[in-house]
């Protein structure tokens, strides 16, 4: 080949990936909805939310869009902040789960629509306990509790404080495992469970802009002896799973006899089977295990807001909410009254009358990295 | 007469060079780009700190760190660990195999060949939960020691054993192949020969196949230090809480604890252990190419 030849087709390639990316524009009718979440809830909205939405608003359609993770989707966020800035079209209407408060800045520059006077017409019905300031629906919950294996454990027994957990732990030892703290959040969650009960179960003590060093190591120093005692009683003598699932399939495989684990994934492990038929769920009554809320919001530049808005309060629907249940193993974000009897009746043991919520940001990064150089190497495995 | 054909010849090299370099422009100038670059940039970025006042300035802190800190030198010692003991014990399965297969004929041969190269097809993370299925407590190995009286086993699942047993397994492939290929240069006359003047099984492997194949045993065990060292999946699900393999370490520092700096420190200590075994493999190249 000639250089002359070879230089054109070279700089004619190059010029074609540079004209590559079509300019593509938000469609009027086509909700753009992006998700941070795992395959199931997008699974959900596919196979229930979606089919039953369009049915309900004929013109209107849901493009599901999975936006990998939580940095992917404030990415998305980012985008259409900046297109805030210049009138532009930020090709984003509604994210599934969303901390109003990402990206930085937004909720002051108006990229969110205020949902409380958005006027929807089932925001009254959201349980109360779900709320987290004005700017976000809350749709769906979950919490986590322990699950246990009641062929091993009579359900009479089961502990109901945090104090007879320990007690069974150390009168049980290796039947107990929970994961790491970071991998999964229902090991996590634990964590954070002995860290209320070591600072007088108190909540309020935990904001997510008071996290200073002597603030954490007096808050979590206790937390750490209390976990370090446990090491030796727990599975293998201090061994941690890397994760929601690995605890539930050491239980299933009846390796230990109690796991933490989030209400959606063991009822969705219970109903296929995963775990057996006589798999006891249980929450502590003196303070619950943490859990949270997943919390939608709307765009206020999306191209289709009227018609996003209209989603956020379909999925309010008793029909979308006792689905969020039944299909999805959550916790309903409306209050229970409006779900229907016979869900509540199957589901009451896992009903939360409390949902304590800890704070992210530096008091997260405190306790994992605390916990893997405190808890973790804490052990004699060969003992 | 004798200058036509040189001239020729030296013709056509000038009208071939161009056209050659073009040729390996493109994958040198992806090295630089995607290799050589971002190896500069990590370097900078963690030597190159800022300091009290606003601007940045040359430091090893972040270095300092590491090797200071009791925490991080486990999870190097545990990584260095793995990486040794999974070498020798991929070495150890699969030269038998490789010579297994170098010199058995017929179908059984083929049938443990598919069966050598099998794990190559299988994702590592459906590996560690079948791991945890069939090592794992209460799993199917658990299952039939008892059912003939056995005592429960103590499993390697959640133990620094763990990620061992299943990077040996998933390297299995590779190993047995340039072990294989190695074996190729060993030929059939040379092993006649020796086993004429009455050389035994023993010194046939010592004196004649071993030096054929130390070049490919070379670059097996470069191969899959390299990979053992950054390993991810497996150390992750398989591995204990504490100490934690370089590969989960970094990903839970950059992500879980937002510290960018020290990810890219433990990465650029952790590239200067495999450039150790990545020079080996250079080297056994470049002798292997000189006349």
């Amino acid at each position: 080949m000639k250089r002359r030849a070879f230089m054109l087709s070279v700089g004619g390639a190059a010029a074609g990936m540079v004209l590559l990316p079509r300019m593509a524009f938000a469609e009027a009718g086509r909700i753009d909805w992006y998700t941070s979440s795992d395959q199931n809830i997008l699974d959900f909205w596919t196979n229930i939310v979606k089919p039953k939405f369009e049915a309900a608003n004929p013109g209107v359609t849901l493009n599901l869009v999975d936006a990998g993770d939580a940095a992917g989707q404030t990415a998305i966020g980012e985008r259409a902040l900046a297109a805030m800035q210049t009138k532009t079209d930020p090709q984003a209407d509604y994210f599934e789960s969303a901390d109003w408060r990402l990206p930085a800045g937004a909720a002051d520059a108006g990229l969110y629509v205020n949902i409380k006077e958005a006027g929807l017409s089932n925001y009254s019905k959201i349980n109360p306990l779900a709320f987290d300031g004005d700017f976000s629906v809350p749709y769906r919950g979950s919490q986590v509790l322990l699950a246990y294996d009641t062929t091993k454990l009579d359900p009479a027994n089961a502990p109901k404080t945090f104090a007879d957990l320990v007690t069974w732990i150390k009168a049980n030892p290796g039947q107990f495992i929970y994961n790491r703290p970071d991998k999964g959040g229902s090991g996590g969650n634990f964590v954070r469970r002995a860290i209320l009960e070591a600072n007088g179960k108190d909540l309020g003590k935990f904001k997510i802009d008071n996290y200073t060093q002597e603030a954490g190591e007096a808050a979590l120093n206790p937390a750490w002896d209390i976990l370090k005692d446990l090491s030796g009683s727990l599975f293998d003598n201090g061994a941690y799973t890397s994760g929601n699932t690995q605890s539930i399939q050491l239980l299933g495989q009846s390796a230990v006899t109690m796991i933490p684990a989030w209400s959606d994934q063991a009822i969705q492990a219970i109903n296929t089977g995963v775990l057996p038929e006589t798999t006891g769920l249980v929450q502590l009554q003196d303070l619950a295990l943490p859990g949270g809320f997943s919390r939608s919001v709307v765009l206020s530049n999306g191209v289709n807001k009227d018609a996003a808005l209209k989603l956020a309060d379909f999925i309010l629907t008793e029909e979308v909410q006792s689905a969020v249940l039944s299909e999805l193993g959550g916790f309903p974000g409306v209050a229970w009254d409006y779900v229907s009897q016979d869900l509540r009746e199957k589901y009451k043991d896992v009903i939360p009358t409390t949902i304590p919520a800890f704070p992210g940001g530096d008091w997260e990064k405190a306790i994992n990295d605390g916990w893997y150089r405190n808890v973790a190497p804490n052990v004699d495995r060969s003992a | 007469m004798t200058i036509t054909p040189a001239s020729d010849i030296v013709g056509t090299k000038k009208s071939g060079r161009p056209v050659g370099l073009l040729l390996v422009a493109v994958p040198v100038l992806l090295v630089c780009w995607m290799v050589i670059w971002p190896i500069i940039s990590a370097i900078t970025r963690t030597v190159w700190l800022p300091n009290e006042g606003s601007g940045r300035s040359f430091s090893l802190d972040t270095y300092k760190f590491f090797f200071s800190d009791q925490y991080s030198l486990n999870n190097l010692n545990v990584t260095l660990w793995t990486t040794t003991v999974t070498a020798l014990l991929l070495l150890l399965v699969c030269l038998p195999i490789a010579l297994y297969l170098r010199f058995a004929k017929g179908r059984l041969a083929a049938y443990v060949q598919g069966l050598a190269i099998f794990p190559m097809f299988v994702p590592s993370i459906i590996l560690s939960y079948a791991i945890i299925r069939v090592l794992g407590p209460n799993g199917t190995v658990d299952l039939l020691f008892n059912a003939v009286g056995l005592p429960h086993i103590r499993s390697p699942y959640l133990t620094p054993w763990g990620p061992v047993i299943g990077l040996v397994w998933d390297n299995i492939p590779l190993t047995v192949l340039i072990l294989l290929s190695g074996l190729g240069n060993v030929s059939n006359q040379s092993i006649e020969a020796a086993r004429d003047v009455g050389a035994g099984r023993l010194a046939l492997l010592w004196h004649i196949i071993l030096p054929r194949i130390s070049n490919s045993i070379l670059v097996a065990v470069s191969f899959t230090v390299l990979g053992i060292f950054s390993a991810f999946t497996l150390p992750y699900v398989l591995g204990p809480a504490a100490p934690e393999m370089m590969g989960p370490f970094m990903q839970r520092t950059f992500r879980d604890l937002n510290d960018p700096t020290n990810a890219i420190t433990q990465a650029v200590i952790a590239f200067c252990f495999c450039l150790v075994f990545g020079l080996f493999y250079v080297r056994s190249v470049a002798k292997n190419r000189a006349p």
